[in-house]
C-alpha cells in the first residue's frame, strides 16, 4: 500500500470474553495483520446495537466488524443468540436500503481463535479497500445529492 | 471538567519497539480534558504505579488511562493502584496497545497512529465513567441440597463440616440413592453399603444437617443469597417423633406381596415398610396404595380394615391421619444432586425423546434384567441373599450374557451420549458372577471398553485375564426365549461371523439418564437443562459445578453420567463453592450491572424477555395515594451479570449497563474521526 | 351501520365503557371520533373509507384519552393486530378494552375516497387479507363483504427496488430521505410507537442525528424499521400520514418479509403469541456470519 492509496478505517465491535480475548491471543502469538481496525470492547454481542454500526459509518468508518462468541458458548449464555437475530435483520435490511453488506463482517471468534481473528481483520480490510471509501454515506448531509452523483457506496 | 491522566507504557521493548510511546503521550496531551500525559518503561511495576498515584495527588486527576497491555492482564492492578490513591477504581481503564497493536504490526508510523487512536477512545470513554460502588447483598448462609445420594451426602457433609447449616431433601424414604443398591463398587470391589452407611449415619447425626426424607421441593423463589424454598414433606402415616424403628409394625403387616422398589421389583415387601435394613432414617413408611386400611377407606368401608400395625406398635407411632405438610426454609445457595435412573428399555418412556428396544424381550422374558437388578441379585441383602439366581425359576444360571450400550450411543433411540460407567460395571458383574458361580461362563457383547479412570483398565483386564470373561466385539440383534434358555443372536465383528449362543440369563447395560421430573425441578429453579434433562453447567471446562443461575450449583450424575469418585469430587467442589459464597456476611458483586431509568421506562418488557438470567422484575410505580401510575422494569442487582442484552433490546434505551453506557460507547465511536495527528478531519472532533 | 350505533349506545348507557373510539364522517372524509355520550353514538360509521388505525389512541402516551376511562374501540382485522401488540407488550390489559370488530371488505388509500374500491383506490395492504374477520374481538359486527381488489403499487415498487444494483438503490433511498422533514407524523400515527422517550429525542448521547438531511433521516427511518421488526401490524398508516410522500410502508413490508423468511413468523392478533425478536432458536440462520 502506498501512502497515497486509500486505507479503509474499520471499527470493530467485539465481545470481551471471546473475540477480544481471541484478539489478545493473536497478539501474544505475534500474528501480523492489517493496521486499519480499531477495536471497541463490549461485554457481549448482546450489547451491540445496530445504531453503533450506523454511527460508526457516520463517523468515518468505511467498514465494520462485529464479532463475538460462537453460539452455545456465550459467557452470558444467550446474549449472542439475541444478537444473532438482530444482526440477521440488520444484514438483510441494509441491503434493501442500498448499503453494501460487504462493508460489514459478522463473525464468531472464540478466545482460542487468534488466527481466525487475524484472517477476519485482513479479509475485511482487503474487501473494504476494494469497495472504496464510504464517503457516500457521510456525504448524505449535503443536499442536491440527487442528479446522478455517484454515492460511492 | 475532566482531568484525565494518560500513562503510555513501553512494556520494555514489547510496545516501544513498534510504537513511539513518547509521541503517543505527546499527541494525547493535546486532547481536551487530558491534564497529564507521560510515557514510562514499566507501568505495572511499583515505580510505575507510584507515578499514577503521584499524578492523581499532584494534578487532581479525575480519571486514569493506562495505554499498555490487555485489560485482561492488568486492569485489576491499575484499579487497585488508583484506589490506593483515593480514586474510585472505575475511573481507571486500559487501552490495549500491545496485544492489539505493537505485537501485530511492523509499520512504526501506522502502529503509532493506531496506538494514539486506541488510547483516545479510552480517554473519551473514561471522561464519562461513573464512580461505581460494589454491590452488597445480604446472604442467608444456609444451603439446600436436593438429593440424598452419594453426591448429596458428600456435599452436605462438606458444607456442614465447614460450619454452615444444610437442609438436605430426599424424595425416597431413605438417603443413600442408587449407591445403596449396589453390591460392590469398582475398581476396589468394596462392599457398597459398607462404605456408604457410615456416611449416611454421619449425615443423619450431624448437628448442622436438617434431613427431610420422603420430601420434595415444592417451589423456589428468590435469588442468590436469598432463596425461599417450600418443601413438601410427604406423609409416612407414621409419627416420626414417636417411632423408634423397632419394626414390630412390619412384622405384623399381613400384606407381603408388594413389589419392592429398592430390589428393583425382584423382591417383595409389606405395605408398611422400610426400604432396606440400613435405611436412614430407620422410620417406616405406609404405602397407601397397597395398605388394606387405606384401600378399605378409599372404597368407603364402614368399619376400619386391618390396622394390625397400629395394634403391634408399642409407641403409638402409627398415624393414619397424618397428611402431607409444606414447610418453608430460607437458604442462600442450592446444590442440585438428584442423580440418575436407568433408562427403561421398554416402549413406555418417561422422556418422549427416548425409544425402547422391543427386540430384547425386557419385561416379557423374566431372565432378561438390567444392571441394577443384577446388583440386587449379587447383593447380600438382596432378594436372593446374594446368590445369583434366575428370576424365572430360582435356578443358578450357568451362562450369563451381558450386553453393553443398550440405549447409549444410539441416535435411533434418542440417546447419543456414552453412559460412562457401564463398561466398568459389566466387568465387575462378570467378576462377581465368577466369584459366586465358579463354573459359570460370562460373555460380554461390547462395542468399546471404556475404562479411563485410575485402576480402571487394570480392573477391566482382570475380568478377562483372571476371571475368564469372554468379550465379543459386536451387538446382539435379538433375544428369544427357547424353552428354559434364552437364545442370543449376536455378531462378532472381529471374526466377521454371526454368533448364536444360549444363555440362562441376560443382563442389559442400559443408559444412565436423569431422574423423571428433573425438567420440572429445573424449571422451578430457573436452571437450564439439555434435551436429555441433564442440568447444564455454566461452562463445560472451567465452571463444571456451577449453573448459569447465580447461587445454584450442581453435583453428580444429574449433570452427566458419572461414577462414584467423580460424583464425590464434584460434590466437594460444589460444597467449596458454597462455602466460598458464604465466607462473607454480605455478598460483594462487581457493579457492572444494568439500571433502569423509571422515568423513561415504558414497561414493554422486551428487556425481561431477553435477559438470560431472569434478572428483570416488574416494579409498580405508584403515586402518593397508592394509585398505580405505571409498571416498569427493574433489574435485580444481585442476579444481573452485566451482559447488556437488555439495553440493546430496549427501543428507548431506558435501561443502561453501568460501565458500558450509551455515552461511553458513543464517545468511543465518536473518537473514530480523530486521527491523532493534530489535524482535524472534515466534520471536526466533538 | 345500525348495529354499531346501537351497540355503542348500549355500552355507554350501561357504563360498560366510558368512551367509544370509532369513525365518523367529517368535512373531508372519515375521521376518528371519541364518543362519550350515548346520544352521540349516532355519529359512528363504518365504511370503506375507514382506513385509519385507531389503536394508536389506546397508547398510554395519549393521556388525555386514557383519562376518559375504559374504552371500546372499533377495529378492522389489521387494527386488531396492533391492539394485540399493545396487550402483548404490557401497554394495555385485555380486560381494560372492549373490542368491537367489524367484518371488513377493504378500505381506500385515503379516508376521503368515495365510491367502490378499485385496484387504483384500494389501500395496499387489503388485497389478499387473511384477517377480514377480526379474531380479537368482544363483538363482531356486520356481514362479511366481498374480498377487496388487489393494489399493485407497493409490490411493483418493491420489485423495482430489488432489481436495482446496490449503488442505485442507495441513490433511490437517499432521494427519498432527503424529502423527509422529520415531522414525525409516522411516529405519532404508529400504534406500536409508544416509547415515553423516543430514541430520536435522546440527546446524551445523540444516536440519531436530528438534522433533517438524508443522513440523519436515514438513521431515523432505519432505526424505526428495526424497532418495529416483528411488531409492525402492517397498517401502512405511517405512509399515509407522511406529508412528503415517502414510501415508508415499503420499509416495514421489507422488514416483515425478512422476519417471515428468516424466523417463520407473522405478526398475530393473538396477544399470547410472542414476537420472534426477543426469542431465539439454537439453529437460527447464520450463513452470513463468518
Amino acid at each position: 500500500m502506498t501512502s497515497t492509496g486509500f486505507e479503509p478505517k474499520i471499527a470493530a465491535f467485539v465481545c470481551n470474553w471471546c473475540t477480544y480475548t481471541g484478539a489478545d491471543l493473536a497478539g501474544t502469538s505475534r500474528i501480523q495483520m492489517a493496521t486499519n481496525v480499531r477495536i471497541i470492547r463490549l461485554p457481549c454481542t448482546g450489547r451491540i446495537d445496530p445504531l453503533f454500526i450506523i454511527k460508526a459509518f457516520e463517523r468515518g468508518a468505511d467498514g465494520v466488524i462485529v464479532s463475538g462468541c460462537h453460539p452455545a458458548d456465550c459467557h452470558y449464555t444467550a446474549g449472542n443468540y439475541h444478537a444473532r437475530r438482530r444482526f440477521t435483520l440488520f444484514n438483510d435490511f441494509i441491503e434493501f436500503l442500498g448499503i453494501d453488506s460487504r462493508r460489514i463482517t459478522f463473525s464468531w471468534v472464540s478466545a482460542s481463535e487468534g488466527q481466525k481473528w487475524a484472517d477476519i481483520v485482513n479479509d475485511t480490510t482487503a474487501r473494504v479497500r476494494e469497495l472504496g471509501p464510504f464517503s457516500g454515506y457521510r456525504d448524505l448531509v449535503r443536499s442536491g445529492l440527487t442528479g446522478g452523483q455517484d454515492a460511492g457506496t | 471538567m475532566s482531568r484525565i491522566g494518560v500513562f503510555v507504557c513501553h512494556c520494555g521493548e514489547n510496545i516501544a519497539r513498534t510504537v513511539d510511546c513518547a509521541a503517543v503521550a505527546k499527541r494525547l496531551a493535546e486532547l481536551p480534558g487530558v491534564a497529564h500525559s507521560v510515557d514510562y518503561k514499566y507501568m505495572c511495576s511499583d515505580p510505575g504505579q507510584a507515578l499514577i498515584k503521584q499524578a492523581i495527588a499532584e494534578k487532581g486527576l479525575t480519571g486514569v488511562v493506562v495505554a499498555a497491555c490487555s485489560p485482561h492482564m492488568h486492569e485489576k492492578t491499575f484499579r487497585r493502584a488508583v484506589s490506593g490513591a483515593g480514586m474510585n477504581p472505575h475511573f481507571c481503564e486500559m487501552a490495549n496497545i500491545r496485544e492489539h497493536c505493537s505485537w501485530i504490526h511492523e509499520d512504526r508510523v501506522k502502529a503509532t497512529d493506531k496506538a494514539t487512536q486506541l488510547a483516545s477512545f479510552i480517554v473519551e470513554k473514561v471522561k464519562r465513567n461513573r464512580p461505581l460502588q460494589p454491590i452488597h447483598i445480604p446472604i442467608e448462609r444456609r444451603a439446600l441440597v436436593i438429593g440424598g445420594g452419594i453426591a448429596g451426602i458428600q456435599a452436605s457433609l462438606d458444607i456442614a463440616d465447614g460450619n454452615r447449616e444444610v437442609v438436605l431433601v430426599e424424595k425416597e424414604p431413605s438417603i443413600g440413592g442408587h449407591m445403596s443398591q449396589l453390591s460392590e463398587t469398582f475398581p476396589t470391589l468394596d462392599c457398597s453399603q459398607c462404605i456408604l452407611t457410615p456416611r449416611m449415619v454421619e449425615t443423619y447425626q450431624h448437628e448442622r444437617i436438617r434431613l427431610h426424607t420422603y420430601s420434595e421441593v415444592e417451589s423456589v423463589e428468590g435469588y442468590i443469597g436469598n432463596f425461599t424454598v417450600r418443601i413438601r414433606k410427604k406423609s409416612r402415616s407414621i409419627d416420626e417423633e414417636k417411632c423408634n424403628g423397632c419394626g414390630a409394625c412390619i412384622q405384623a403387616c399381613p400384606n407381603r406381596k408388594s413389589p419392592n422398589e429398592f430390589d428393583t421389583g425382584l423382591g417383595k415387601r409389606t405395605s408398611v415398610y422400610v426400604p432396606f435394613p440400613q435405611a436412614v432414617p430407620n422410620i417406616p413408611v405406609i404405602d397407601r396404595a397397597s395398605c388394606l386400611f387405606f384401600r378399605g377407606r378409599a372404597k368407603g368401608a364402614k368399619k376400619d380394615v386391618c390396622k394390625k400395625c397400629e395394634a403391634a406398635c408399642g409407641k403409638g407411632a402409627i398415624a393414619f391421619d397424618r397428611e402431607d405438610r409444606i414447610i418453608e426454609e430460607k437458604v442462600g445457595a442450592i446444590i442440585i444432586a438428584t442423580g440418575y435412573q436407568l433408562y427403561s428399555i421398554g416402549k413406555e418412556q418417561a422422556n418422549p425423546a427416548f425409544k425402547g428396544y422391543g427386540e430384547y424381550g425386557y419385561g416379557t422374558i423374566p431372565d432378561v434384567i438390567d444392571g441394577l437388578q443384577f446388583e440386587r441379585l449379587a447383593s447380600a441383602s438382596g432378594p436372593t441373599a446374594g446368590k445369583i439366581l434366575r428370576p424365572s425359576d430360582g435356578k443358578e444360571p450357568k451362562r450369563i450374557v451381558f450386553l453393553q450400550c443398550i440405549g447409549s450411543r444410539d441416535p435411533a433411540k434418542g440417546i447419543q451420549f456414552c453412559s460412562k460407567i457401564c463398561c466398568m460395571y459389566v466387568a465387575k458383574h462378570t467378576m462377581l458372577y465368577k466369584h459366586k458361580v465358579h463354573g459359570g461362563q460370562a460373555t460380554v457383547f461390547f462395542m468399546d471398553v471404556r475404562a479411563a479412570g485410575k485402576g480402571y483398565d487394570e480392573f477391566s483386564r482382570r475380568a478377562i485375564e483372571e476371571d475368564g470373561a469372554r468379550y465379543i466385539r459386536g451387538r446382539v440383534s435379538k433375544l428369544e426365549r427357547d424353552g428354559e434358555v434364552i437364545k442370543v443372536y449376536g455378531y462378532d465383528t472381529l471374526n466377521g461371523a454371526p454368533v448364536v449362543m444360549d444363555a440362562d440369563m441376560v443382563v442389559l447395560a442400559t443408559a444412565m439418564v436423569p431422574q423423571t421430573g428433573i425438567s420440572t425441578l429445573a424449571q422451578k429453579l430457573s436452571v437450564s437443562y439439555d434435551r436429555y434433562g441433564f442440568i447444564n453447567e455454566a461452562h463445560p471446562k472451567l465452571r463444571p459445578v456451577e449453573t448459569n443461575t447465580a447461587g445454584i450449583f450442581v453435583a453428580g450424575a444429574c449433570q452427566a453420567p458419572r461414577d462414584i469418585p467423580d460424583s464425590v469430587s464434584m460434590a466437594s467442589a460444589a460444597a467449596a463453592k458454597v462455602l466460598g459464597l458464604f465466607s462473607n456476611e454480605k455478598l460483594e458483586r462487581e457493579p457492572s450491572v444494568a439500571v433502569v431509568n423509571r422515568e423513561l421506562c415504558t414497561g414493554c418488557f422486551h428487556c425481561q424477555r431477553v435477559c438470560p438470567y431472569g434478572a428483570i422484575d416488574r416494579f409498580e410505580v405508584k403515586d402518593r395515594k397508592g394509585a398505580l401510575l405505571k409498571t416498569v422494569a427493574e433489574v435485580n442487582k444481585g442476579i444481573c451479570q452485566g451482559c447488556g442484552t437488555c439495553q440493546a433490546a430496549c427501543p428507548s434505551k431506558s435501561v443502561e449497563l453501568e460501565g458500558f453506557t450509551d455515552e461511553q460507547v458513543f464517545a468511543e465511536i465518536n473518537a473514530l474521526e480523530w486521527t491523532g495527528q493534530g489535524v482535524s478531519d472534515e466534520g471536526g472532533r466533538r | 351501520m345500525r348495529e354499531l350505533k346501537d351497540l355503542a349506545r348500549r355500552l355507554l348507557e350501561e357504563g360498560a365503557v366510558k368512551v367509544v373510539i370509532g369513525y365518523e364522517e367529517g368535512p373531508v372524509g372519515v375521521r376518528p371520533v371519541f364518543v362519550t355520550r350515548p346520544a352521540d353514538a349516532e355519529k359512528l360509521v363504518f365504511n370503506s373509507k375507514c382506513v385509519q388505525n385507531l389503536a394508536a389512541y389506546l397508547s398510554r402516551r395519549r393521556g388525555h384519552i386514557a383519562r376518559l376511562g375504559k374504552p371500546a374501540i372499533v377495529v378492522k382485522g389489521c387494527d386488531a393486530r396492533a391492539v394485540a401488540g399493545l396487550i402483548r407488550e404490557s401497554q394495555l390489559k385485555r380486560e381494560d378494552v372492549v373490542m368491537i370488530g367489524i367484518r371488513c371488505g377493504g378500505v381506500s388509500l385515503q379516508p376521503s375516497e368515495e365510491g367502490p374500491l378499485t385496484p387504483a383506490t384500494v389501500a395496499d395492504r387489503c388485497g389478499g387479507c387473511e384477517s377480514r374477520e377480526p379474531k380479537l374481538a368482544d363483538h363482531l359486527l356486520g356481514a362479511l363483504p366481498p374480498a377487496p381488489p388487489k393494489a399493485t403499487r407497493m409490490s411493483e415498487l418493491m420489485a423495482q427496488i430489488e432489481k436495482m444494483p446496490v449503488a442505485e438503490r442507495f441513490r433511490f433511498w437517499a432521494e427519498q430521505f432527503e424529502r423527509c422533514v422529520r415531522c414525525n407524523a409516522c411516529r405519532e400515527v404508529c400504534p406500536m410507537c409508544f416509547c415515553e422517550r423516543c430514541i430520536q429525542d435522546k440527546s446524551q448521547p445523540q444516536w440519531i442525528e436530528t438534522s433533517p438531511h438524508a443522513r440523519g433521516n436515514l438513521s431515523w427511518h432505519f432505526t424505526h424499521a428495526m424497532h418495529l421488526a416483528g411488531r409492525c401490524s402492517s397498517c401502512d398508516e405511517c405512509q399515509r400520514a407522511c406529508p412528503a410522500g415517502l414510501p415508508l410502508g415499503l420499509l416495514n413490508r421489507k422488514m416483515a418479509e425478512i422476519v417471515r423468511n428468516r424466523f417463520e413468523y407473522q405478526v398475530s392478533d393473538d396477544p399470547t403469541v410472542p414476537s420472534p425478536i426477543g426469542a431465539f432458536k439454537q439453529q437460527d440462520p447464520q450463513e452470513f456470519i463468518k
